[in-house]
């Protein structure tokens, strides 16, 4: 933390450096570049091809299944059933075709159907009757795993299609280009999310609706159908992500739990906080420091359980930083 | 009917108790034996504390919510099996201070982060969540723990005739209504209704809030001793099942998760209904595989009920 926070010490204005980073996440910024070059210090063949383009395809994993997330928590929500979608994805795209004998373009259209009855299941649910986000996608995704397992009676036996394998490996590249495919999909996507998010009459409902919902009503913003579209992006994302992922072993029914989390951490180390602040480019920037931070650690032998209390730790780090609610003596 | 309802939350749970206790009894009539309530009361128990510590939090309003008490309870669980039994340290005398200082520490450090820090409740208790499920992984390592004692064998079973089960539960409850002697509980139903009111008329909204999270975690400790005394073991994966569970009871239980209304007894008896619809699925040969679903469809249901009832009476304010 010292080197992240010297210079802001150093120099006379602070306010100014506190109100740039409300605006471009400098701080995520010089995190990364801090922490790659630790790596690239103290790591063997960390700036090897195969090193950097396997932190790639985690760092894409991660950012597209942070990319639903990012629009619901903009949106004022949380969405705790990623990892069951993922799951979900990686599951059907790995038993129907080989088990069953449905068709890949089958499997996939029950995936997106499963993806956007269950995103609209949470978001009419949370939002007709005001219940916290957080507990109905909780219970939807308890309800899609468990479904998952008892359906395949608690093992997946199928194997999954060749091309699931081709997109997130690691030595693979597209159309010539050096690089697997599920990294050029992650920047085509970010491209398309920055876009839609910061200059479209969609982007800019759901920021209204994260700020303030009454008064985004009152400007005819449609919030319920922001809030549920929000939650329907973030099955279908993470459903995506759980097809590409069953080529790297994900066709398994705890696949999508890891996912759920660490997704969750990129959009909040990124900085994008509870009901309108950010944008998915900062989630593009937190994947990439937690993808970061896990192979750093990784490479110095700590187990999960410290990898997950880093994790808490970072969360805290930035939410303290800027992410903060307002005092209950400001609002009376 | 529907009027009776509204005034009490928790009576929708307790006519579902009695009509699953039933049930229960006509599926299977060695439910009702009193030789097998120890053991049912023993097994109920986690479940139950686990509930209704994550009451306080939501009672408090403004979002309030604690989903780090399933990691809090599997970490004091781990804490005795992995490191206070292996050293000889056993007795009640230590154990059960341990196990509350724990939980009231980590309650008591959500709370701040909460409110003195102003934490978004989910964010906080998640990132606690995290560091708290990092840990008994950690205080696992690479084996599972295994211990008891005599005491904790007797909390799993019965203290002479009365089911040790019954007792961890008890103690919660008795804690509770001592609070409610006291003008705290007013004042946390005061917070939960409106804080930004409340703290106008003169409450310590920061106050109420650290110690309804201490108090959450102070059950949580109760609760990962109950924990303990059942798995006689330390498994740091079943850390998140807790969560669910809890939710759904408090869920069930009639307390809102806005904050305006809640009890612990409506609580006790929403975990009490899981409990028994668990059961009731496991007599009716319905496999474990299915656990999650309906785990999954419980919770969706009870927060459906919940609201619908709170509906009935909540001002539409926006």
């Amino acid at each position: 933390m010292t080197t992240i926070d010297a210079p802001a010490r150093a120099l006379p204005s602070r306010h100014h450096l506190a109100d740039l980073q409300r605006r471009f996440p400098l701080l995520q910024v010089a995190a990364l570049a801090v922490l790659y070059l630790a790596g690239a210090a103290t790591v063997p063949g960390w700036t090897s091809r195969s090193t950097l383009s396997s932190m790639l395809v985690m760092a894409s994993l991660l950012g597209l299944a942070g990319a639903g997330q990012t629009i619901v928590v903009l949106g004022g929500g949380i969405d705790f059933s990623v990892g069951a979608f993922i799951t979900a994805g990686g599951v059907f795209i790995t038993e129907l075709p080989s088990v069953d004998g449905w068709t890949t373009w089958a499997a996939i259209a029950l995936a997106v159907a499963v993806a956007i009855a269950g995103g609209a299941l949470n978001g009419v649910v949370s939002y007709r009757f005001g219940v916290e986000s957080l507990v109905v996608t909780l219970a939807v995704g308890s309800l899609l795993a468990g479904v998952l397992t008892g359906w395949t009676g608690g093992a997946v036996t199928g194997t999954p299609p060749a091309w699931t394998s081709t997109a997130v490996s690691v030595i693979s590249d597209t159309f010539g280009l050096p690089v697997p495919p599920v990294v050029v999909i992650w920047l085509l996507f970010a491209v398309a999310a920055g876009i839609v998010l910061a200059r479209t009459r969609s982007g800019r409902s759901v920021y209204l609706t994260g700020s303030n919902p009454v008064a985004a009503r009152r400007a005819l913003v449609r919030t319920g159908r922001t809030w549920t579209a929000g939650f329907v992006v973030s099955a279908l994302m993470a459903t995506l992500v759980g097809v590409l992922l069953a080529g790297n072993g994900g066709g398994n029914l705890t696949a999508g739990d890891p996912y759920l989390f660490q997704a969750l951490t990129a959009v909040i180390v990124g900085g994008t906080m509870f009901g309108g602040r950010g944008d998915y480019w900062r989630t593009v920037l937190g994947a990439l420091i937690l993808t970061v931070v896990t192979y750093l650690l990784d490479a110095h032998n700590y187990s999960t359980g410290v990898q997950e209390m880093v994790y808490g730790l970072l969360i805290m780090i930035v939410v303290a930083a800027y992410g903060r609610e307002r005092r209950v003596r400001d609002r009376v | 009917m529907s009027r009776f309802l509204r005034s009490r939350p928790y009576a929708f749970a307790l006519v579902l108790f009695a009509v699953l206790l039933i049930a229960n009894i006509a599926a299977q009539p060695s439910f009702a034996s009193p030789s097998n309530w120890a053991e049912t009361l023993a097994i109920f128990a986690p479940f139950a504390i686990a509930a209704l510590a994550s009451t306080p939090a939501i009672m408090s309003g403004g979002g309030g919510i604690d989903i780090s008490i399933g990691p809090l309870m599997t970490v004091i669980n781990m804490v005795i099996v992995a490191n206070l039994l292996p050293h000889g340290l056993g007795s009640p005398w230590v154990v059960v201070p341990a196990c509350l200082a724990i939980g009231a520490a980590v309650g008591a450090v959500n709370g701040t982060l909460v409110t003195v820090l102003r934490f978004q409740p989910v964010v906080a208790t998640l990132c606690m969540n995290f560091i708290l499920t990092g840990l008994a992984t950690q205080l696992q390592g690479s084996t599972t723990p295994q211990g008891s004692t005599w005491w904790t064998n007797d909390l799993s079973s019965s203290f002479g005739h009365i089911p040790g089960g019954l007792i961890s539960i008890a103690v919660v409850l008795a804690a509770w209504y001592a609070l409610s002697r006291t003008a705290y509980t007013r004042n946390l139903y005061a917070t939960g209704g409106d804080d930004a009111t409340a703290f106008s008329a003169g409450v310590d909204v920061t106050r109420v809030r650290i110690l309804a999270y201490t108090i959450g975690g102070l059950f949580a400790g109760v609760g990962g001793l109950a924990l303990m005394a059942v798995l006689k073991e330390g498994e740091a994966g079943n850390a998140t099942m807790y969560t669910l569970v809890a939710l759904a009871a408090v869920a069930l239980g009639g307390t809102t998760f806005t904050g305006k209304r809640g009890s612990l007894v409506g609580t006790l008896c929403g975990a009490a209904c899981m409990y028994l619809i668990t059961n009731l699925l496991g007599a009716a040969n319905v496999p474990d595989t299915w656990t999650d679903a309906i785990y999954g469809c419980l919770l969706l249901g009870a927060v459906i009920i919940s609201a619908g009832l709170a509906s009935a009476t909540a001002v539409r304010t926006s």
